[in-house]
């Protein structure tokens, strides 16, 4: 029904199929590649309160928790017995933080920006990616 | 008066002032989309701001049937109506992610012509819209693991190119009678 501006040029072609599935796949290849990475790497959760790193959480097995860090009581974090932590709950009007779920592997991350409130995964050892490590893992060792 | 013109020519034959009315009213079309689209119930994913950016059919619309200096033009004001609506940090996301999509859906254009379709330009914009985003997350709030999120934004972008195509298609006959 719309006869094209550009001249030649078309809404849709097959070979558009071949460009969408090729993202896809490589989206699919990341995230299993991701995933065997980091997937079975011993954690830690690094918790921020306006940019400043306040609590650092250990995440072994089998240790289910609930727990809120000093300077913003509304928002309550969980660790569950498989050492996933999220939050669980939180004052903010969107409760973004809350639908994120539960965050396991290195990389993930939840906020509740409303709070100021950042939750990441970080290696269990050693430095955090490329920022200053000011934490030095707590996981009782 | 009577020719056969279509926009892109009316771009050549007329002065600037029917250039800059075009642009502006593409520019309110925009935000115009952009507001329609927050009226929306937010997406139901895991990872917050997912959306199909709609505004973006107005920078394609501008890409293809104006030109390339007007579309970077509409981006641009995009992201200075956000930071006066939204702050800094969303406007430098807008900016960002613009800038990036925009300037990869040109160079698709220039490296295969007409040879490639809209929905492909499309697409490739809203992928390199999300990681144009992401890049300047992980820059402001620094630490993010963008390998963590890029499969989802690879294919949320995907999505979303494809519906703005999709609407622009159906667009395009009402866009053309502004000419």
């Amino acid at each position: 029904m719309v006869s094209d501006g550009k001249a030649g040029m078309k809404f849709f072609k097959r070979t558009d199929l071949i460009v969408i599935t090729a993202i896809m796949a490589a989206g699919l290849a990341i995230w299993l590649v991701y995933g065997l990475i980091y997937g079975s790497r011993a954690v830690k959760a690094e918790i921020y309160f306006d940019n400043e790193p306040v609590e650092t959480v250990s995440l072994e097995k089998g240790r289910e928790r609930t727990f809120s860090i000093r300077q913003k009581p509304e928002v309550v974090f969980k660790v569950d017995n498989d050492g996933n932590i999220g939050f669980i709950e939180s004052d903010c009007p969107d409760k973004i933080c809350v639908k994120t779920g539960k965050l396991h592997m290195v990389g993930q991350s939840a906020a509740c920006l409303p709070n100021g409130v950042v939750l990441r995964i970080v290696p269990a050892e050693g430095r955090s990616g490329d920022e200053p490590d000011i934490i030095i893992g707590s996981g009782g060792k | 008066m009577g020719d056969k013109v279509t926009i892109g020519q009316y771009d050549k034959n007329s002065g600037g002032t029917k250039r800059l009315v075009l642009t502006g009213m593409i520019f309110a079309l925009a935000l115009i989309l952009t507001i329609v689209e927050n009226s929306f119930p937010p997406l139901p994913l895991p990872v917050p701001g997912v959306k199909f950016g709609l505004s973006n059919i107005a920078v394609m619309y501008a890409l293809f049937f104006l030109s390339k200096g007007q579309a970077y033009a509409i981006a641009i004001l995009k992201a200075v109506f956000v930071l006066a609506v939204r702050g800094l940090i969303a406007a430098l996301l807008s900016f960002c992610g613009g800038i990036f999509s925009l300037t990869l859906m040109l160079i698709v254009l220039l490296l295969f012509k007409d040879k490639v379709s809209y929905l492909a330009i499309s697409v490739s914009g809203a992928v390199a819209h999300n990681i144009g985003q992401f890049v300047a997350i992980t820059f402001i709030y620094t630490g993010f693991y963008l390998l963590a999120y890029l499969p989802l934004l690879l294919v949320s972008g995907v999505i979303a190119g494809i519906v703005t195509a999709t609407l622009l298609r159906f667009i395009i006959p009402a866009l053309k009678r502004l000419g």
